[in-house]
């Protein structure tokens, strides 16, 4: 009986855990530069597990724990080709491709990490309309949020990109998306 | 009467305790830990949320997933209905049993580790599900489980004075009781380390298949192996030991530890075949945890020389 009990408990747990990861909306079309000076659209999300996320360089509060929780993220997901990342910048001004391409080579060890800038109002659309994240008082009130977005550019969840627990979240969700194809 | 009542009330706080435990690993294995991301509250509120509106709005609610938040909300309910039945418990042993001290620090001591393990709880919400702090908390509610099943053993002897056993508490018998608790208790902390490591491997490599997991674990998990086939030579030696006892309490207590760790070996090798099946994991920590109380009170069964 207890036996019948757990199972349906462990069940429902892992069913949980399935249904917890929504669907949000859909990634708007979009059209960035990446540090390396190549064109980035919502293309790229197409196929790939992609955590999107908003930063600047010269932010000095959450972002750097944000940055090394990518790295973590990058290097433990390293044996997949299904995931990137993608950061994009909330002071193009100051973050020319050059100060991104620095940035980069000090958190990223692999070619699946996007540092993007673009034109503030767009990227100010893209955060609030496109990902439905706050983007009040640029560039320090970009949202802290990381977004998890499936191979069919589904939003799927949000995640505090500064809260280990949440990076633990975030892992699993990306595992249980890899198991479903 | 208060002796009938004490044993009652001592009965049900140590079935009531395995119970949590079994209401605990599931948590465990269901990854159910962080159902509810605050402690004592679920949320912001006593009662967990049962949809994303209830969540008061300066509480992040992203975390919220009610299932896992039910069976987080179910260990700690439990926890407080143990709690409260070994406070009466303990009201009861102050009231009548003040002169044997057995009962009475007994029933105490185990007052104590409930609400200290209690509070462990807290520490393993707020310390993000450390594998070491959550195998702390196991292995203080084995101590709990041990204490109350001596507490419930004395009292039993109170009521039933029929004897148990022809078996005197031999210098032999003794030291072998003592050696497999202390073994079995060793033989879980062996587990929970295997477990415990299992979980940080798994952390820092998410791609890893539970195969690929197993392979990368220490050597000691060999030592559990090894250490629970040991367990069941010593089982095997405890029935020999008993083998002119008639069947009362005493003897079918050592044939339960001698079949549990038969099915606690038969559970481990099914685990490493079959890929840790969770509900396995599951049965094979709570039975584990029977042996440790069991022994207890086989050990107090057994009548002075």
């Amino acid at each position: 009986m207890l036996g019948s009990f757990g199972l349906i408990v462990i069940d429902k747990a892992a069913r949980s855990r399935i249904d917890n990861i929504n669907f949000i909306g859909k990634v708007p079309s979009f059209s960035l530069t990446n540090f390396d000076g190549s064109v980035v659209t919502e293309k790229q999300l197409n196929n790939k597990i992609s955590i999107v996320s908003f930063m600047f360089t010269q932010c000095e509060g959450a972002c750097p724990i944000m940055s090394n929780n990518i790295a973590t993220l990058q290097e433990r997901f390293s044996s997949s080709k299904d995931i990137q990342f993608l950061s994009i910048t909330t002071d193009p001004d100051f973050d020319t491709l050059d100060i991104l391409n620095q940035y980069s080579s000090n958190y990223s060890k692999n070619d699946n990490w996007f540092f993007l800038r673009g034109d503030i109002l767009d990227i100010i659309d893209l955060s609030e309309k496109g990902f439905f994240l706050d983007a009040k008082l640029l560039p320090a009130g970009h949202s802290l949020r990381f977004v998890l977005v499936d191979k069919e550019l589904n939003i799927r969840k949000y995640y505090k990109g500064d809260e280990i627990s949440n990076i633990v979240e975030l892992q699993s969700d990306i595992v249980t998306l890899l198991n479903q194809g | 009467m208060s002796n009938k009542f004490f044993f009652r009330s001592a009965l049900t706080s140590t079935i009531l305790s395995y119970l949590l435990i079994f209401v605990g690993g599931l948590v465990r294995v269901s990854g159910s830990g962080l159902g509810c991301p605050d402690w004592p509250k679920c949320f912001g509120r006593w009662v967990p949320p049962t949809s994303i509106e209830q969540i008061p709005a300066h509480i992040d609610s992203t975390a919220f997933n009610i299932v896992l938040a039910w069976i987080e909300y179910g260990n700690r309910t439990l926890g407080v209905i143990v709690g409260i039945s070994i406070l009466l418990m303990s009201v009861i042993a102050l009231i009548y049993f003040r002169k044997n001290n057995k009962i009475l620090f007994s029933s105490l001591l185990s007052l104590f580790l409930v609400i200290s393990n209690g509070g462990l709880g807290a520490i393993v919400v707020s310390s993000i599900l450390n594998p070491f702090i959550v195998s702390l908390h196991m292995i203080l509610a084995l101590f709990l489980v041990s204490v109350l099943s001596y507490t419930t053993i004395e009292s039993y002897k109170i009521i039933d004075t029929n004897k148990f056993t022809n078996m005197y508490l031999s210098k032999k018998i003794s030291t072998s009781l003592i050696l497999l608790w202390i073994f079995i208790v060793i033989e879980i902390l062996l587990g929970t380390g295997i477990r415990t490591n299992i979980e940080l491997i798994a952390i820092d490599n998410p791609l890893f298949t539970k195969g690929e997991l197993l392979s990368s674990l220490n050597s000691y998990k060999y030592l559990h192996s090894i250490l629970g086939f040991s367990l069941l030579f010593l089982s095997i030696y405890l029935c020999y030991l008993f083998r002119d006892d008639f069947l009362g309490l005493s003897k079918q207590l050592v044939l339960f530890i001698f079949g549990m760790i038969m099915f606690q070996i038969f559970l481990g090798e099914l685990m490493i075949f079959f890929e840790l099946p969770q509900l396995t994991r599951l049965f094979h920590t709570w039975g584990s945890s029977w042996l440790v109380g069991i022994i207890i009170i086989l050990y107090n069964t057994l009548q002075y020389e």
